[in-house]
């Protein structure tokens, strides 16, 4: 696990953005990471990759936040994608059986090419 | 019989009670109520208080000693009348003569004692006997108990000076009868009028609950006391067991092996038991494994097995019966609630079988009693009555309860409920993890779980203190996480575990808490201790979480 502070980076591939949140993704990591979104969205980006390369664990309100973000693309008929998550953070979603409902790729190239293809 | 009683330097941190006891005859002649019920647990060294007390009367002056147990004796009317008389005067002309072996020889009839007694000059007595002698042969039932009971009274008025009864298990009496039993209720009173008097102090020990359902009857109230004996404090209850290994040539156990005695909460019977038990399985240089398997054998097959299973068998009557009453005892155990109608159906027995096993286990005092050592008793009785098992798997499976591997270490913290301070908690368990060597993902759940426990804490304790305490014991085969807060009690029912669909669907984002917590843990378990909640969480170790 990583504790390290917690930060969020982002930049713009085209008409995606993709988020870098680093760190334990609690509830006030949770929140600058759904403003950061938000960021996007109003901006009107309905494409998102999260790249949770850098993302250490996820605590159950970090997971509801991201059920958050989930829903909030979701209302304006957009698509996020998770990617670079370790098997630990696959098993814990797995374990809440919520895979499901994600949008998961090995890799954010792959998430990328997921929604370069057209999906929203 | 009261002289085969332990030796008195082994009959520990009972001066007072036996101080107050002997002081009794003096009590009653000043017109004080000067008889005592003694209760306390099964084993608890109420028989032996009664021998101790006897064998110091005995030599001394001030007052005969009469002892009679009801455990043993014949409860059909007549016997009990003329065994009652008999050992009454086989006891008194013992205690004259300062001849134990006078009272020991119960096989001689009365008759051949009849020299000693004239010899003595006790002409009364001789009288006693013959009156005792008509009511036999006239075959009257309610003399002869008269007789037998009433002639402790006759030998003080007579004899001098004061005669102390000692009546143990008193309950049984209750069962005394003339042909059939049950046909003689209300015998016991009888003794009421013997009690009365003021040369004849009595002390009765027997179940507190039976005792106190005779006591209540009018022949009897306001006539006695109560003295409960309670349990050996832990160093007594230590120092008894080191002297009866000493006795027995055994070495005693190191001081931390010897914490295993906690579990038999100061019962002198049981501590002898397990030191008999470690004799008889020649266990010498005793770790606490040697003590476990002591124990196990006791409590399925040995001395203390022996003694539950007299007391329970007086409350069983045929096959079907016994294993009504067994799985009663395990339903208690299992902490199942005892209301006759519902307890029937869960047993599957007829209601009156079931409540006329429930009132007879409530006059035993096993229902009420059950610490730890009776309940391993019970555990291995259903094994074994109910589901077949052989004597060896029994002690199996009590050893395997206690023989957990010891605490390979305990680390304490203390964290304040202060923004991410549950990754203080979760940094203590990854340097714990990373001592035995476990791999980093088993490891991060298990951050995780706690790191939940702690949140929960956190949001929803309201603790004034604003502090968590946490515990973390590793052993080979478990790791065991406290997590302990004030305030508000928290359950695990008040966070019910909704499905992932029916939570997005109803838009309810929160609440994974739980969830994630039951899915890391193999237990979780919540518990209050005071105004503080208190979280175990156990993770069982896998070989291969092992790096």
């Amino acid at each position: 696990m990583n504790p390290a502070q917690f930060t969020v980076d982002s930049r713009l591939d085209g008409d995606t953005a993709v988020i870098y949140p680093k760190g334990y993704l609690n509830n006030l990591a949770g929140e600058s990471l759904v403003a950061e979104c938000g960021r996007y969205t109003g901006k009107g980006i309905r494409k998102i990759v999260l790249n949770f390369g850098g993302t250490g664990l996820i605590n159950s309100i970090g997971i509801s936040l991201l059920l958050q973000i989930i829903e909030d693309l979701r209302t304006i008929e957009g698509t996020v994608c998770f990617s670079n998550m370790s098997k630990f953070q696959v098993d814990t979603l797995d374990m809440l059986g919520l895979l499901k409902h994600l949008r998961i790729f090995p890799a954010e190239s792959e998430a990328l090419q997921y929604l370069g293809a057209g999906a929203v | 019989m009261p002289f085969n009683s332990i030796p008195a330097i082994d009959f520990l941190n009972r001066e007072s009670e036996l101080a107050y006891l002997r002081r009794l005859p003096e009590v009653k002649s000043d017109g004080l109520t000067g008889n005592v019920i003694l209760t306390g647990g099964r084993g608890i060294g109420k028989t032996e208080l009664l021998k101790q007390l006897y064998l110091r009367l005995f030599r001394e002056e001030g007052c005969t000693p009469f002892y009679y147990s009801f455990r043993t004796a014949n409860l059909k009317g007549n016997y009990f009348a003329r065994d009652y008389f008999a050992r009454f005067v086989r006891q008194y002309i013992a205690f004259l003569r300062k001849e134990p072996s006078l009272a020991e020889n119960v096989s001689e009839p009365l008759q051949k004692l009849m020299p000693l007694v004239s010899s003595l000059g006790l002409e009364w007595l001789l009288d006693c006997m013959a009156d005792f002698q008509v009511h036999l042969d006239n075959n009257d039932l309610y003399w002869q108990v008269i007789a037998a009971i009433s002639v402790p009274v006759t030998a003080a008025r007579k004899g001098g000076r004061p005669v102390f009864v000692m009546l143990d298990d008193f309950d049984a009496a209750e069962n005394l009868y003339e042909s059939v039993r049950g046909d003689a209720h209300g015998l016991t009173s009888l003794f009421s009028e013997a009690m009365k008097n003021s040369l004849c102090p009595h002390v009765i020990t027997g179940s507190a609950a039976a005792l106190e359902a005779i006591f209540a009857d009018q022949a009897f109230i306001g006539g006695v006391e109560r003295l409960r004996l309670g349990a050996l404090p832990d160093d007594l209850a230590r120092q008894l067991f080191r002297s009866l290994l000493g006795k027995l040539r055994l070495s005693c156990p190191a001081e931390e092996s010897l914490q295993f005695l906690n579990l038999l909460r100061g019962n002198p019977l049981y501590i002898r038991n397990l030191a008999a038990a470690a004799r008889k399985m020649q266990k010498d240089n005793l770790a606490e494994k040697d003590l476990v398997e002591c124990y196990s054998m006791d409590v399925s097959e040995g001395e203390t097995a022996r003694y539950w299973s007299s007391v329970f068998s007086r409350c069983t009557g045929g096959a079907a019966r016994k294993k009504a009453v067994v799985k009663l005892l395990m339903h208690s155990v299992e902490g199942g609630g005892m209301e006759g109608e519902r307890l029937s159906k869960v047993l599957g027995l007829r209601e009156a079988e079931t409540g006329a096993a429930l009132d007879e286990l409530q006059a035993s005092g096993i229902l009420s009693d059950q610490e730890p050592l009776l309940q391993d008793f019970i555990r291995g009785l259903f094994l074994r009555e109910i589901e077949g098992r052989t004597a060896e798997q029994v002690r199996e499976a009590i050893e395997k309860k206690y023989s957990r591997a010891k605490p390979e270490s305990c680390f304490e913290l203390v964290i304040p409920m202060d923004l991410n301070a549950e990754l203080v908690a979760a940094g203590a368990v990854e340097q714990i993890g990373k001592n035995l060597g476990l791999d980093s993902d088993f490891l991060s759940f298990l951050q995780l779980a706690l790191i939940e426990v702690c949140i929960n804490a956190i949001e929803h304790s309201g603790s004034h203190d604003r502090r968590i305490l946490l515990k973390f014991i590793s052993r080979a085969d478990d790791i065991e996480i406290t997590v302990e807060s004030a305030g508000r009690p928290f359950t695990l029912d008040s966070l019910s575990a909704v499905p992932a669909e029916e939570k997005l669907r109803g838009g309810q984002k929160r609440g994974w808490g739980f969830r994630l917590i039951s899915g890391i843990m193999d237990n979780v378990k919540v518990e209050r201790v005071g105004d503080r909640t208190r979280v175990i969480l156990n993770k069982n170790i896998k070989h291969k979480e092992v790096l």
